[in-house]
């Protein structure tokens, strides 16, 4: 017969674990509400300024900046965005599934990252891949000037040819319960991308100081602008799965403890049904 | 049937504003914009300056630092690193950038690039300054 105690005791123990996986689901939401509204707000501007690139790029000739230099060399660069703390379900596991899948499927190409977050870091130093930097603790007070050091250093090493392609892998948020692992190209600045919305007319523009200087520094502005951009989408995504893995994780203990009760309750009641059995007996014996 | 501008001012962290306005006066790289309806096609850099727009009379101003301003089909769309009203800048902060760059740039030592990234936030620094004083 299954100790009475002993199942108590797990029953406490799972109310337990389900008060912190109710308290972590909570404090992904709020903290989910922030990043949410930090990426919508940065939306605009990322749209904006790439609506300007466009405008421009459609016009000029771009062939001339470094930053769009378009090569053939088969050194690339992924920047991969993971979080620095666990628990969220598939949110990790996913991008890093990925990732190896890719360097797999391009194999002749000569690999090299920059991981951001513990986690990818934890699975990537074991691995052989060369990793040129670890970026970690971003989860914590990320910001703009934060992005543009990441954006220059990456431009850097793409502009003194180290690297003839970068990439960013990153979990873009969808929604709360969905978010998808996507790989962009970032350097060099795609073509076929900023010729993508070629619909606008092409006006005659007065360009103030000139075209080049202002391709230049739009350009390195739109790097900076897109690797906030993903690390942003990244944060939002990592509490909306974080939220979602611990909501499931909060169901699944109420569950444990219903199951649980249950069989408490059929011990207990075997149990008092046996000393009765017990007590009928012995009147019988006295009565006898 | 008034003739009014689309203005849109964003930064990374925010969309500032999304109106219709009279005007726009801008700091460009090359000197001051002043824009109206129909204005010509532009795209030009912006330096850290105050950008004030017009609304039925009312002028509202706001302090910027780096970016872009575009003006297409009565549309004018500014893309500025920081910007702020003014009633919302911090002087003091301003005060101590002011001080950090000034000491900054005074050494003989700095760096071309150095010296460029350290004047610009001097610049920003100014201009919150001077911009807020006449609040």
């Amino acid at each position: 017969m299954p100790n009475l105690k002993e199942i108590k005791r797990r029953i406490q123990s799972v109310k337990n674990t389900q008060q912190i996986t109710k308290a972590m689901k909570l404090v992904a939401a709020s903290k989910l509400r922030k990043a949410q509204q930090a990426i919508l707000e940065a939306r605009p501007y990322a749209i904006k300024m790439m609506d300007v690139l466009n405008h421009l790029a459609a016009r000029c000739n771009s062939d001339l900046h470094p930053l769009l230099d378009v090569r053939d060399g088969k050194r690339h660069l992924l920047l991969v965005i993971t979080s620095d703390k666990g628990l969220c379900g598939g949110f990790n596991g996913t991008i890093i599934r990925k990732t190896a899948q890719f360097l797999k499927d391009n194999e002749s190409h000569d690999h090299s990252l920059i991981v951001a977050g513990k986690k990818g870091n934890d699975v990537f130093s074991n691995r052989p891949v060369t990793i040129l930097e670890d970026i970690i603790g971003w989860t914590k007070d990320f910001d703009y000037l934060k992005a543009q050091a990441i954006g220059e250093n990456l431009a850097t090493l793409f502009t003194e040819k180290k690297v003839d392609k970068v990439s960013m892998v990153y979990n873009e948020f969808k929604s709360v319960m969905q978010q998808e692992v996507v790989i962009e190209q970032l350097l060099p600045v795609a073509p076929e991308k900023l010729a993508h919305k070629e619909g606008t007319f092409a006006v005659d523009y007065v360009y103030e100081p000139d075209e080049e200087a202002i391709l230049d520094d739009l350009l390195k502005r739109y790097m900076t602008v897109e690797v906030y951009r993903a690390f942003l989408e990244s944060s939002a995504s990592e509490h909306g799965a974080r939220m979602t893995a611990m909501d499931a994780a909060t169901r699944n203990a109420g569950d444990m403890i219903g199951g649980l009760t249950l069989t408490y309750n059929k011990a207990r009641q075997a149990y008092i049904t046996k000393e009765l059995i017990e007590i009928v007996n012995g009147a019988e014996a006295l009565k006898g | 049937m008034s003739q009014k501008l689309t203005l849109n001012i964003v930064t990374p962290a925010k969309q500032l504003v999304s109106e219709q306005v009279d005007q726009v006066n801008a700091p460009g790289s090359e000197g001051d914009l002043g824009i109206l309806y129909d204005h010509a096609p532009i795209l030009t850099n912006l330096r850290s300056g105050q950008l004030s727009y017009e609304v039925d009379g009312e002028t509202i101003a706001l302090v910027v630092s780096g970016g872009y301003l575009e003006v297409t089909d009565n549309r004018v769309t500014v893309l500025a690193e920081t910007g702020e009203f003014l009633h919302e800048i911090d002087r003091e902060r301003a005060e101590r950038a002011h001080a950090a760059a000034e000491k900054q740039l005074s050494q003989p030592d700095i760096s071309e690039e150095d010296f460029i990234e350290t004047q610009k936030k001097l610049f920003r620094a100014i201009a919150r300054l001077e911009n807020s004083e006449n609040n």
